[in-house]
Formats: C-alpha cells, structure tokens, sequence
C-alpha cells in the first residue's frame, strides 16, 4: 500500500483491522512526553554549551517566567493538545527515518540524558528534611500536588517535579531556578497530598537555600529593607495618615511606627541572625547593595 | 469593662493603607462589648513571602517578638489579615513543637530583652466572630440588613490552611465566611474556583506582578459571571489585591471589571448603618458606590 492510502486510511480510519491495530498502537506508543522530549532534542542542538537535558528543560522554563501568559499557551499547545499530537505523529514518524525517531528518545541516548553523581548534593535531600520538610522523603511523585496548583496553570512552575529534583539533589538545578518563586504558597498541593508532605515548608526552606546562594528578587529585597528601616513591610504615607485623621484614628497606628525603641528591637533581631547582611542592607544609606 | 479582651495586632496593610478596616473593627468590638488592647511597638508579623522565603529564622524571630507582646498582656492575639495570621499562627505552633527552634530563637530574643514564652493562641477575627461572639449577638447589631447586596466571598489562603494545623473549618468546602456575612442580610453567591488564591501571595505580587494579576484576572471573571455587587474579604492583602489589582488587571488585559472590594469588618460597619466616611470605601481604588447604593437608604426619598 503506498504510502499516501495508508496515511488517508489513518485518518478517515478505514484501515484493516489489523493495520488499525497497529495504528492505534503506535499512537499510545507515543505520549506526549516523548513530543516534550523531541523538542529537549531540539533544544540540545540549539545550546551547545548544554549538557545535560535537566538543565535545557530549566533554560526554557527561564525564559518563560518572564512572560506568564505566552509561556501558559506554549505549555498549552505542548501538552495539552493530544488529539492533535497523535494524528500528527503516526505520520512524522513514518516521514522521518527510523534512526532519527529512536535518537529523539532521549532515555536510550544513554551517554547524554544521564544525571551523574557529579550533579547530586548528596546532602540536600537531608538538609530540607533537618529544617522541617521531615516529610520530603515519602513522596512517591503521584502528582496530585501539580494538578491542584493555580500557579502551575498559568507558569511552567512544576510542584512534583521540585520535590522530585529536591528528593535527588539536584541542588543546582533547582536554586536558580526562577520557578521557584511563583509559588504563591496558597497550600493546594499540600491539602490533597496523600502522603500529607508539608510542600510548602519544603517549598520555603528551598527558597532559604536559594537566598543564602544570592537568588533574591530586587523587590523582595526592598521589602526586608523597608522592615529593618521602620518594622513594616509596608510603611506608612501621607496620604494614609490623613486618612487616618480623618477617621478619628492616630495618624500614626500604635506599633513601631510610634514607638522607636521598639524597632530598636526589631534592628536588633536582623543583626543578630544576620539577616540584615543577607539582602545586603547598607545601614547608612539604608539601602541595599 | 469587657469581659473578654484580646490583644489586637495591626499588622502592616490594614493600618497602614486602609484605616477604615481598622476603624470598623474598633466601632464592631466597642458594640459587642469585647476589648481590643493594642499592642504597642508591634511590626509587621513579618511579611511571610519575604521573610519566609529569605530566611525563617529571621521570619520566626521578628514573629516570636510580636508573640511576646501578646504575652506581656496575657491576652491571645487577634488579626483580621490572612498573612499575619499565617505568619503568627505558624510560628507560634513551630516554637511550641519544636523545641529546638525555640531555643534558637529564644537566643535572638535575648538580645532584644524578650522571651517567647509559648502563653498565647493566635486567632482570626473572622473565627472570633463565629466562635466566640455568635451568630446571634451579630445579628442583634444588624439594622441596615444589606437584603439588596450579592456577595462573591472570598475566603483567602493562610485563614484556612494549613488545615491539619489551623483547624477552623473544611479548607475545601467552607461555610464560615459565607455564614458570616449572610448574617448581615446579603447573600453569598457560588461561583466558579471559590477557594482559589487571589495571586498577591508567596512574594509573587512582589516579584511577578503579571502572574498575580492573572490570578486576580480568573477570580474577577469567575465572579462577574456570577453576578455579584461586591467581593468581601478577610484579609488586607487580599483586599488591596482585588482593590488596586482589579486596576491592574485592567490596565493589563484591557478589561473593564468594577467590582468593590469590602473587608468583612467593613461589611459588617455598613450593616450596622455607620457613615461611609467611617469605613473608608470612599477611599479605595474601585468606587464603592454601586454597592453602597444597594446598601444605604437615599436619605431624600428615604429609600422607596
């Protein structure tokens, strides 16, 4: 049968049985991860310096983040179109010689889909479940935590995929990571976790790390400055004091903001566990470095 | 004097952006005879996404401060904002389970003269309300019923959740809030993804202010479809996210959604027939006045 029967029986599905088999065979044989994976491939090519798939999915992911609404209609179109992915991929495949298809299956490249030691922290793993994720070590990647998270929805953040990276050691892999910090630490995943893992603490004493490794976001920075400078996140202004005023309330509310020895306390306590030296504050200038 | 007293923290959002919160949660409490003593020389609780995220040490240290004030009174704390709760809340319980984070930052705590001494709960005003007050004695103060007025409630994260720690009610299938402000006379109505986050947490509002405000921008969808006069809170930061987010949302997707944005404590000012100057909704970024027509009598032709 030529090849273009065969490719209009595929569709109007008017095949033998058997080669229907066969068809709708190769159509489960062919998730859409592996269409995911063919794309890494591309992807590979494309960065040379790359070495590892693990970090070309973050490289990606990265750029993404810094366009949430482009980035959810990327992943859209990646993965949550199958019916298109399996009528369209019977045919490539068959379009692409069959060296090619097995060379975008990155789990039998061996030498270069491989995670080595030399990329583990061996003791990550242990240091999340010392500082209160006990529960990190149980997770058996269900992934229920993805499917129930806002945020995943519309960013490339992947909750399972950051405990499975964290659960490994990929320390590296997830630190920089900007995903990290679109968690809006709204406790979906953790409320349907069915091994009751307390992901946000994980997903916060990850970020801890990620600050001690100098990945802070300015504005973020800002707000410990304006917490040090005043004891409030966010400080008073003219406009609320009148506000205030006019309500009958204090123009200033009865906290640090009125009495100083008590953000005396309060500087204290960020010099004591140094957080005042993490975000870089300049006590002189009061602003960050 | 009161029978019942409480310590009450600010926090930073409510006191310091929208007073009137403030000051109807003082009229409510003065009308329901339960003290409220402030807590002088508190912080801000500290801000979870921040300090949380950076460092929790530093997070439970400036949180356990606050704790001490408490404390020093004798009295449990009550917030009216989600993030300070979240943040008061589950400090207070990690320093009660974990003693060796207690110590630690009992160390800090020291060379700021304070000890956290483990004495006090840290409750939610909305809880207190419901628990402790009574849907009857809130009903009572009710004599503008705000019959007119649909409600899209939006419960928040850190009220509820966790909710293995927090315990308040069903983190799915809540009806607390929904209770509380159908007690005023409005109605709450259903609408699609209740009980999602409203973006502004975690430091993302922050950080990536066109994620959050594409949260905000499926909240207000879902609840404009439902057809609702006004969105009600219990919390600050929620608040200012529907309030200065909802311009937000439609500087950035081009929209044109106008729902106001009432704190529970507002509400509850409004049922009880104070002035709108008092609560301050004249002074937030949505115009109240759609809501408020449905909910105050016009005093020319009295309302017929």
């Amino acid at each position: 049968m030529s090849f273009l029967k065969r490719l209009k029986n595929v569709f109007s599905g008017e095949d033998e049985p058997e080669k229907k088999e066969e068809a709708v065979k190769s159509e489960k044989d062919k998730p859409s991860v592996e269409k995911k994976e063919t794309k890494v491939q591309e992807k590979v090519e494309e960065v040379p310096a790359a070495e590892k798939p693990e970090k070309v999915e973050d490289k990606p992911a990265e750029e993404k983040t810094k366009e949430p609404v482009a980035a959810e209609k990327a992943e859209t179109k990646k993965e949550e179109k199958p019916e298109k992915a399996e009528v369209e991929e019977p045919v490539k495949s068959k379009e692409e010689p069959k060296k090619e298809r097995s060379e975008s299956m990155t789990l039998l490249q061996k030498d270069e889909a491989i995670v080595t030691r030399a990329d583990i922290d061996e003791n990550f793993k242990q240091e999340i479940m010392d500082a209160g994720g006990e529960s990190l070590g149980i997770c058996f990647q269900c992934g229920t935590c993805t499917a129930a998270c806002p945020s995943g929805r519309r960013t490339p953040y992947r909750i399972r995929q950051l405990v499975r990276r964290s659960l490994i050691g990929l320390k590296e892999d997830v630190i920089p990571d900007d995903t990290l910090w679109m968690c809006t630490t709204c406790y979906e995943c953790q409320e349907r976790c069915p091994r009751g893992i307390k992901i946000v603490d994980i997903v916060k004493i990850v970020r801890n790390y990620a600050a001690q490794a100098g990945y802070m976001g300015k504005a973020h920075k800002m707000v410990g400055s304006f917490v040090i400078k005043t004891g409030h996140g966010v400080p008073i202004n003219p406009q609320t004091q009148e506000l205030r005023k006019s309500v009958g309330l204090d123009e200033l509310p009865p906290t640090t903001h009125s009495f100083p020895e008590a953000l005396e306390e309060v500087q204290t306590i960020v010099k004591a566990t140094g957080f005042d030296n993490l975000i870089g504050y300049n006590w002189e200038t009061g602003a960050i470095d | 004097m009161a029978e019942q007293e409480f310590a009450y923290f600010l926090g930073c959002i409510m006191n310091n952006r929208y007073p009137g919160i403030e000051k109807s949660t003082r009229l409510l409490f003065d009308a329901l005879d339960v003290g409220l003593k402030d807590m002088e020389g508190a912080s801000c609780c500290p801000a979870p996404g921040v300090f949380g995220s950076f460092d929790r040490t530093t997070w439970a240290a400036i949180a356990a401060r606050n704790l001490t004030i408490a404390e020093e009174q004798g009295n449990d704390i009550m917030t009216e904002c989600n993030g300070c709760f979240g943040s008061l809340f589950e400090s207070n319980h990690m320093l009660h389970e974990d003693a060796e984070m207690k110590e630690k930052i009992n160390k800090v705590l020291a060379e700021a003269g304070r000890e956290f001494k483990g004495e006090i709960q840290v409750r939610h005003f909305a809880e207190i309300l419901y628990n402790d007050v009574g849907m009857d004695k809130l009903a009572e103060l009710v004599t503008n019923p705000l019959e007119n007025l649909k409600v899209a409630v939006h419960y928040g994260c850190h009220f509820l959740k966790p909710s293995s720690e927090i315990g308040i009610d069903n983190p799915m299938k809540p009806t607390i809030l929904d209770e509380l402000v159908e007690v005023t006379g409005a109605q709450s109505i259903p609408y699609k993804d209740k009980m999602m986050c409203c973006g502004a947490g975690g430091g993302l509002r922050s950080r990536d202010l066109d994620v959050t405000a594409d949260f905000t921008k499926e909240k207000l969808t879902n609840m404009r479809e439902a057809g609702v006069d006004a969105i009600v809170n219990v919390c600050p930061f929620c608040h200012l996210q529907f309030d200065v987010g909802q311009v937000e949302v439609n500087e950035k997707f081009g929209t044109d959604f106008e729902i106001p944005v009432f704190h529970l404590a507002q509400l509850y000012g409004m049922a009880m027939g104070l002035p709108k100057e008092e609560l301050t909704v004249d002074a937030h970024q949505i115009c109240t006045d759609s809501a408020l027509d449905k909910c105050y009598l016009d005093e020319i032709t009295g309302g017929e």
